[in-house]
């Protein structure tokens, strides 16, 4: 096959297991988001936005959704003759079957995929994370730097620094000390789980790591330090802008939420880098003679004909009329019935809030609500809060 | 089944009563319906159908058709064996107009016909919006044994809308007329006919290429058997700019965009990866589709909005059209107005068209 300059590798066999109910089925990357996005969406746009056209995508938990819905990549335009995108699942050898044990072991067990295409380099970049990125920045500075690692860094608040890979780095970038998930960061540089290697030293330390018994065959614990122990280049590429990993349904709500600020720095509405998504053709939405529409996104294919206010409406959504939908998120094929309301909460794909049901609360003291794909919530007097 | 069945739509026609809008793209290409093209619906109807060769005999003036279509992909036309296959008109002139199924188009592409094996072929034209499975049409023709079989609508109000009617016998043509009065079998521009005929038709007429297929079918009929299949659904036609806009008005009542964006047979068109539309702080929306791209601040009352279009604070759109990317500044006031794509209204003009008589405003005019 023929060389390519970069390649990416994009980790979407995780569970993230904390997403509860909206990964009860289907994997965290394939996990609808704003409205006619899939959360892999993001990191797919940012390849093909960036010029690369050879993705190779690591499945594992759940891997349905993510397969029907990359298909032939068309979508993103990586239907291409000469690359494209690779749906790479674990696989059974002459010595049995194993699962990817760590996201290092995962593309470890790819290394054949990579070595046919022999790249210079290899981008290492995570399917479960929202943020617009030109790749081909970072890549330019890994080249001019001269490094053999780069580890894309972003600011984060002190406070919430002990729930990443932190790092601290000399004024020209270079890693002096990386530390997973510290107790006591010393730096508020946090590792994105972006990384671009130079092939050979990727091969190289995932063939190491490989051999150690005791490693967990992660990158951020195992291949990172153990590179940095070594005396390899490591450098960090500053990123600045929009970047969220939704681990919790916390986040994944306020990171929709955030989508409908008028300040939002996740402008996913104007201009630039266009997310690509596999999306069915539907009409446009209809928005009926009493609807209430604001401050809200709407998708194709939906109906509206009671009141939506500060909410994301999904692909195919429904809100009967008298029905009233605030701070909320309908995921697609949601149907709110008439006469229900839905209260700071999200309701799963093609669940069904009954007739004169609520599901929900306004107080922003409890924890958001989430109505799990394809389930009914009926109307009962507790769900009224009787 | 409809593997044997090979599609030919003709898009080489126009119609001088939609001035602006059809000034630089064929009718084929007129926008529709918020996201569509009005090809949309017998290409869809198709290959919905299990058609999956399919030729567009294009117009002139075929850029936008080949923006639209490229190669099939939304249509799953992009094949290996069969797909779409393009094929250029000629150049009309002012005689055929309104002429639908020029012998000339087809008698210049008779390779397309000659090459395949399948044993039928449905002929449509591309300036009517329905939404159709062919296939018990195409059962209906094998069954009955005719030599062509015409697709008909039973409409109400034949003096309003120029179009061919068939007087019948049963389920027998016997004739057309252009004019009708009352209820009447308005022809769908859409028949089935067997390959071998139609390359017979384009033999015999060969010299007059300036004919009509539907002139020269008239002028067989003595000796065709030519049979009828009536089409209950919505049958939205586009004849002039009053039709176009009462049309789109359709598409707000529920049981006509249930069964025109039917669930089952999904209408398809070029797919452009727009962000969901976004609705502003206090907009008022009533009665009206919303595509993705728009951002929506003002109020919008039964109207048709296309992909990417901006109403600004406080702007009004009512009884309108309004095509893609236009950009309504806050303030200004639209009614009864079919907006081309790329218009700028800005800040508090005021628009005013009336039902009988849209306003149309020319693809990318700053107002």
């Amino acid at each position: 096959m023929s060389k390519k300059e970069c390649l990416a590798m994009l980790l979407a066999g995780g569970q993230g297991s904390r997403l509860g109910a909206l990964t009860r089925k289907i994997a965290k990357p394939a996990v609808s988001f704003g409205g006619k996005y899939r959360i892999i969406d993001f990191s797919l746009s940012n390849c093909v936005n960036s010029g690369i056209d050879t993705v190779g995508v690591l499945t594992q938990y759940r891997p349905l959704m993510l397969n029907s819905y990359i298909g032939t990549g068309a979508p993103w335009d990586l239907d291409e003759a000469a690359g494209g995108v690779y749906v790479l699942p674990p696989y059974a050898t002459q010595d049995g079957a194993e699962w990817y044990n760590g996201t290092a072991d995962a593309v470890y067990k790819n290394l054949d995929f990579i070595e046919s295409y022999d790249p210079e380099y290899v981008l290492i970049i995570s399917g479960d994370h929202l943020y617009k990125m030109d790749y081909n920045l970072m890549l330019d500075f890994h080249k001019q730097s001269g490094a053999e690692l780069t580890v894309s860094v972003i600011e984060v608040p002190p406070a919430e620094a002990s729930r990443f890979g932190i790092i601290t780095a000399a004024a020209d970038g270079k890693i002096e000390k990386f530390t997973e998930k510290p107790a006591r960061p010393d730096s508020n540089l946090a590792s994105m789980g972006i990384y671009i290697f130079n092939w050979q030293v990727l091969k190289q330390a995932l063939l190491a790591d490989a051999q150690i018994a005791a490693s967990e065959h992660d990158f951020g614990k195992n291949v990172i330090p153990m590179l940095l122990n070594e005396g390899k280049r490591l450098y960090a590429y500053a990123f600045s802008g929009y970047w969220k990993d939704v681990g919790t349904i916390e986040s994944y709500y306020q990171t929709s939420m955030d989508l409908l600020r008028e300040d939002s720095e996740f402008d996913i509405f104007s201009g630039g880098q266009r997310i690509f998504s596999n999306s069915n053709i539907y009409p446009p939405h209809y928005v009926g003679e009493k609807a209430v529409v604001e401050n809200s996104v709407v998708c194709n294919g939906c109906t509206v004909l009671g009141e939506v206010r500060n909410s994301i409406i999904s692909s195919e959504a429904y809100v009967g009329a008298g029905a009233k939908v605030e701070n909320a998120i309908l995921l697609p094929g949601a149907h709110v019935e008439s006469g229900a309301r839905v209260m700071r909460a999200i309701v799963g794909e093609g669940a069904v809030i009954e007739m004169n049901a609520y599901f929900g609360s306004l107080d922003e003291a409890e924890p958001v609500q989430v109505c799990g794909d394809g389930e009914h919530i009926k109307d009962d007097l507790w769900s009224r809060g009787y | 089944m409809s593997g044997r069945v090979l599609g030919l739509i003709s898009c080489n026609y126009n119609n001088d009563a939609f001035g602006s809008l059809t000034s630089e793209r064929g009718m084929a290409a007129l926008p529709f319906g918020g996201r569509y093209r009005v090809l949309d619906f017998p290409l869809s109807n198709m290959v919905n159908s299990g058609i999956r060769t399919i030729g567009l005999i294009t117009p002139y003036h075929y850029r936008a058709i080949m923006d639209h279509v490229g190669a099939g992909k939304e249509w799953s036309l992009n094949r290996k064996s069969g797909g779409m296959f393009i094929l250029p008109g000629s150049i009309y002139g002012l005689k055929n107009m309104r002429s639908t199924f020029l012998l000339r188009d087809i008698i210049q592409n008779r390779a397309f016909l000659e090459r395949g094996d399948e044993e039928y072929v449905i002929v449509s034209g591309s300036h009517k919006v329905y939404n159709m499975d062919l296939r018990p049409l195409i059962a209906a023709h094998r069954a009955s044994g005719c030599d062509v079989t015409l697709l008909y609508k039973q409409t109400a109000d034949a003096e309003n809308h120029r179009e061919t009617y068939l007087s019948l016998d049963g389920d027998r043509v016997k004739g057309f007329a252009a004019e009708a009065q009352g209820s009447a079998a308005c022809f769908m521009d859409c028949f089935i006919t067997s390959r071998e005929l139609l390359l017979k038709f384009i033999e015999w007429y060969k010299a007059l290429g300036y004919l009509d297929l539907m002139d020269i079918m008239a002028e067989n009929l003595p000796n065709l058997n030519v049979g009828a299949y009536p089409f209950a659904g919505y049958l939205g036609r586009l004849n002039n700019i009053r039709d176009y806009m009462a049309c789109s008005q359709d598409l707000l009542r529920e049981e006509v965009r249930r069964e025109v964006f039917s669930a089952e047979h999904k209408v398809c068109t070029k797919v452009q990866d727009n962000p969901p539309a976004k609705y502003g702080a206090s907009p008022n929306v009533h009665n009206a589709l919303v595509p993705t791209g728009c951002l929506i601040d003002g109020t919008v009352e039964n109207s048709i909005l296309f992909r990417g279009v901006h109403v600004g604070e406080g702007a009004v759109v009512k009884n309108c059209v309004i095509m893609q990317k236009t950009v309504v500044e806050p303030g200004a006031v639209l009614e009864n107005v079919i907006c081309d794509k790329y218009v700028t209204v800005s800040r508090g003009n005021k628009l005013f068209g009336t039902a009988a008589k849209p306003l149309v405003i020319p693809k990318g005019s700053e107002i």
